[in-house]
């Protein structure tokens, strides 16, 4: 609701024009008021590189009413016309935020290096670079065009996985969207990517390595590393990642048989693990049972990295039987997680009966209710198993209850 | 849903939005004196400070239900350390480590746990379209999600506190976002936009009649000369177009552009019309792309170069809309900034002005035929770039932003993307692609304000107050 001002034009109407250049009728008076300005929201038409009259008693001298916010306005547009006027347009190819601007004005000749701060107070969070147009065509050839996997070119490009797929799943998009000749946003496109920092392509592929776009083997920290554990060890015992991980999980010490065979070859236990997670060590009994917490050789994404950098640093002269091996390896991971994965669909198959009656638009898929302790969980109140059961209440109606989607599906 | 969320000066509140109120706020932000308070006070000042800028739209309550102790970090691993030692050398010395200089200087950074506090809220819908620079504000965001223009995996989403699972794709209305990041209409520009209107209005009106009588009338045969006809006359009528683009542009900026500039488009636009004039008689070529638009340009310019140039046009078009940075919003700021021009920007206005040259001569004396045969590559392609801004960044006054399109002001302060989306601008889609996480040293969680704040908030949120 506007504020009122029939208060202010009475006494100013009596007063001399304050900017006589402009002689504007007292309607005009009431709008050069500073008070004024809050009503309308600012008026370009006056120049906020003149400076502002210094005291806003000018036009109202018997006025006692406190114009606190006038005030604070004035601040304001003096520092949008000074300081503040650097912010307005972007400066193509380099950011512009207000740690930016400030290093700037202090040393005018040095090139900013590193990623920069958007907020003063907050050294914590950077603005990290976005993939460019280029690397993100190039990945799209290279997974969609080329066939490679999705793994493959994560590494060669220093792009998490879920970037990549990401990434073709956009692009993809895009190309259709072209195709039916779709409005695009083009002009905003260019404009974001002049404004932030960008991940160029590189033409040699080492170079693009060596620069990644961001990490691609990010170890989650896991809810039982949490605790601070103290574990007492004798001084004679090789205590590695692995006994350590099996401490955190509670699990027996290994036996000298399993320490040797580990020591023997590490990265062929990591294999075996990666390829049949069943055949992980569990701790606990009946409900409680869960696999032990594994170590981070295993639980990175790309594991068999680890492998190839032991390679190459046993025979550092063969380049070339070094990548041999690590492309036959990456192979096998991913025949391993093809096959994993084939069986997972093959295994949901055979749950579900499909029946399509003829001439029917619907295909009816139809799966068995499974209504047992490991669906409903222990205390019967597992919400994944359907219908009803006798003394678990609904609990719809309680507080907090999620009541628009959770997902959606492709 | 009301907005509540106003942005005062007296008390410095930060919102998420990219107004200059906030920008100024932003630079008088300060840490929240803690000295000679109570830890109940400093936790309550921390967490009304950061609530003003996390999820203000949501309430306490809803919050409160949203928030979990549990912080994701993540710690990146070299698969070279890894291969290196098998982790004895932690165990090592008394039992806490052996003490190596250590040379990553990521493990001697601390992880900032307590600045994903909110982390919970950037999984919201509409707060990810803000953070994917969809929407100036994230009630803006809001809006446009409560308003329909916002799909989730290809289907309309409407609630704007859904929660996004990791390898959700969302997707905004290419339209709304232009809107939402554009610089807004002046009032000269509505005043077009106004007039614009009025003459299609009046022009369907007379097109209505005359359809209607000639519908009752004529036949269908005689439809097809009209076609022809219609046809024949694209080429002028697309260049004609240009023309009036560009005679729009310099118009609309007299006070940003420099005179030079102005100059070197009038030159353009003067001589773009000396040929439409010349070439009159001979409107045979249908110009459907931008390829045979320039091509034909050349033609009726007698450009020597041109066939040479017309095979590998279809191929330079492709780069130049990949490569080009020259977007006259961009020309613009750097004109803005003409005293500090960069080289890059000086070899850009050489060709232009080499081009302008030879159309200034074409201009003055028209009898004369010009020779253009001088023009380098380098020229084409400055002429070519200039086409195709003009067909990307078209003037329209039937748009709700300013045409050309700029980026609104003091977009730049605010303008980062996170890193757990990933953004395609072109088709204004997203990919959620991950929870945020904090690893050492970073947080991908955006908040202006310091750890103390954050920890602050983090400790009311646990309840033990």
């Amino acid at each position: 609701m506007p504020r009122r001002i029939h208060s202010q034009i009475v006494p100013n109407s009596l007063l001399p024009c304050r900017s006589s250049s402009s002689p504007a009728s007292s309607s005009g008076i009431a709008f050069s008021s500073p008070s004024c300005g809050l009503l309308h929201n600012l008026s370009y038409s006056r120049p906020f590189a003149s400076p502002l009259p210094a005291n806003s008693q000018t036009s109202r001298p018997f006025s006692s009413t406190q114009t606190a916010q006038t005030r604070l306005r004035q601040d304001m547009f003096a520092w949008l016309s000074s300081e503040g006027a650097e912010f307005k347009n972007h400066v193509p190819g380099s950011t512009n935020y207000i740690s930016d601007v400030k290093a700037r004005a202090k040393y005018p000749d040095m090139v900013l290096r590193g990623p920069s701060r958007p907020f003063p107070l907050n050294p914590n969070f950077v603005s990290e670079s976005v993939l460019s147009e280029e690397l993100r065509n190039e990945i799209y050839e290279r997974v969609v065009v080329k066939k490679q996997s999705v793994r493959a070119v994560s590494v060669e490009m220093g792009v998490d996985m879920r970037r990549v797929a990401a990434v073709c799943r956009l692009v993809e998009m895009e190309k259709r969207w072209r195709q039916q000749g779709k409005p695009l946003a083009l002009p905003y496109a260019r404009a974001v990517h002049e404004m932030i920092p960008t991940t160029p392509l590189y033409e040699k592929p080492s170079d693009q390595r060596n620069n990644p776009h961001e990490s691609i083997n990010d170890l989650p920290v896991h809810r039982l590393t949490d605790a601070q554990i103290f574990y007492p060890v004798s001084e004679s015992r090789h205590f590695t990642r692995v006994d350590a991980s099996r401490v955190f999980s509670a699990a027996p010490a290994t036996t000298r048989e399993q320490d040797a065979k580990q020591a023997a070859d590490p990265s062929e236990i990591v294999n075996n693990i990666n390829r049949h997670s069943s055949s992980i060590e569990t701790v606990g009994k009946g409900d409680e049972e869960q696999p032990i917490l594994q170590s981070a050789d295993v639980r990175i994404p790309h594991p068999y990295l680890i492998a190839h950098e032991r390679r190459r640093m046993a025979n550092p002269q063969e380049h070339r039987e070094n990548r041999k091996a690590y492309e036959e390896r990456l192979k096998e991971v991913e025949a391993a997680e093809e096959e994993h994965k084939r069986y997972a669909r093959e295994r949901r198959e055979r749950r579900l009966t499909r029946v399509q009656p003829e001439d029917s638009r619907f295909e009816f898929r139809i799966k068995d209710v499974v209504v047992s302790k490991e669906t409903t969980g222990p205390d019967g109140r597992g919400a994944r198993a359907p219908g009803r059961r006798y003394g678990v209440p609904s609990s719809d109606r309680k507080k907090g209850q999620v009541k628009i989607p959770t997902k959606v599906e492709v | 849903m009301r907005n509540r969320a106003t942005t005062p000066l007296r008390q410095v509140k930060i919102r998420q939005s990219w107004s200059k109120y906030n920008l100024y706020n932003l630079t008088r932000l300060r840490n929240p004196v803690v000295g000679n308070r109570t830890f109940f006070q400093q936790k309550w000042t921390a967490k009304s400070m950061a609530r003003k800028y996390h999820g203000e739209q949501v309430r306490e309550s809803q919050w409160e239900r949203m928030f979990s102790r549990r912080l994701r970090t993540v710690v990146p691993m070299s698969p070279w350390k890894l291969a290196e030692d098998d982790g004895s050398g932690m165990a090592a010395g008394r039992g806490a480590g052996l003490e190596l200089p250590s040379k990553d200087s990521n493990y001697t950074r601390e992880t900032p746990y307590t600045t994903m506090t909110f982390a919970p809220l950037e999984r919201r819908l509409d707060v990810a379209i803000f953070r994917a620079l969809f929407a100036s504000s994230a009630r803006q965001a809001r809006q446009f999600v409560v308003h329909g223009a916002v799909t989730v995996n290809g289907k309309k989403m409407r609630y704007p506190g859904y929660l996004l699972n990791p390898g959700d794709m969302f997707q905004v209305d290419p339209e709304r976002v232009m809107f939402a990041t554009g610089a807004p209409k002046d009032k000269f520009d509505r005043r077009e936009a106004r007039i614009e209107r009025k003459k299609a209005e009046e022009k369907k009106e007379a097109e209505g009649e005359e359809g209607t009588a000639e519908e009752s009338k004529e036949s269908e045969p005689e439809a097809e000369p009209k076609e022809n006809e219609s046809e024949k006359l694209d080429t002028r009528k697309t260049l004609q177009g240009l023309l009036s683009q560009a005679k729009n542009l310099i118009s609309k900026d007299k006070n940003v552009l420099p005179a030079k500039r102005k100059q070197e488009l009038r030159g353009f636009q003067k001589a773009v019309r000396r040929v439409m004039s010349r070439s009159g008689a001979s409107q045979s070529v249908l110009t459907d792309n931008l390829e045979d638009q320039f091509s034909e340009l050349m033609t009726l310019l007698k450009a020597k170069k041109a066939e040479t140039k017309g095979e590998k046009a279809p191929k330079e078009s492709k780069e130049s809309k990949k490569t080009d940075s020259d977007s006259p919003a961009a020309s613009e700021s750097k004109d803005t900034k003409d005293a500090e021009a960069t080289d890059a920007a000086a070899s850009e206005n050489k060709p232009t002005e080499a081009l302008t040259e030879a159309f200034r001569k074409a201009a003055e004396n028209p009898e004369e035929e010009v020779d253009t045969s001088e023009l380098t590559e380098e020229e084409f392609e400055v002429l070519k770039r200039a086409l195709v801004q003009m067909r990307d960044n078209p003037i329209d006054s039937s748009k709700p932003y300013a045409t050309p399109w700029r980026p609104r002001d003091y977009m730049s302060a605010f303008a980062f993307i996170p890193r757990y989306l990933e953004v395609n601008q072109n088709i204004c889609a997203a990919v959620y692609l991950r929870h945020p996480v904090a690893r050492p040293g970073y947080s991908e969680v955006p908040t202006p304000f310091s750890e103390t704040v954050s920890t602050g908030a983090y400790h009311w949120y646990l309840r033990r107050r």
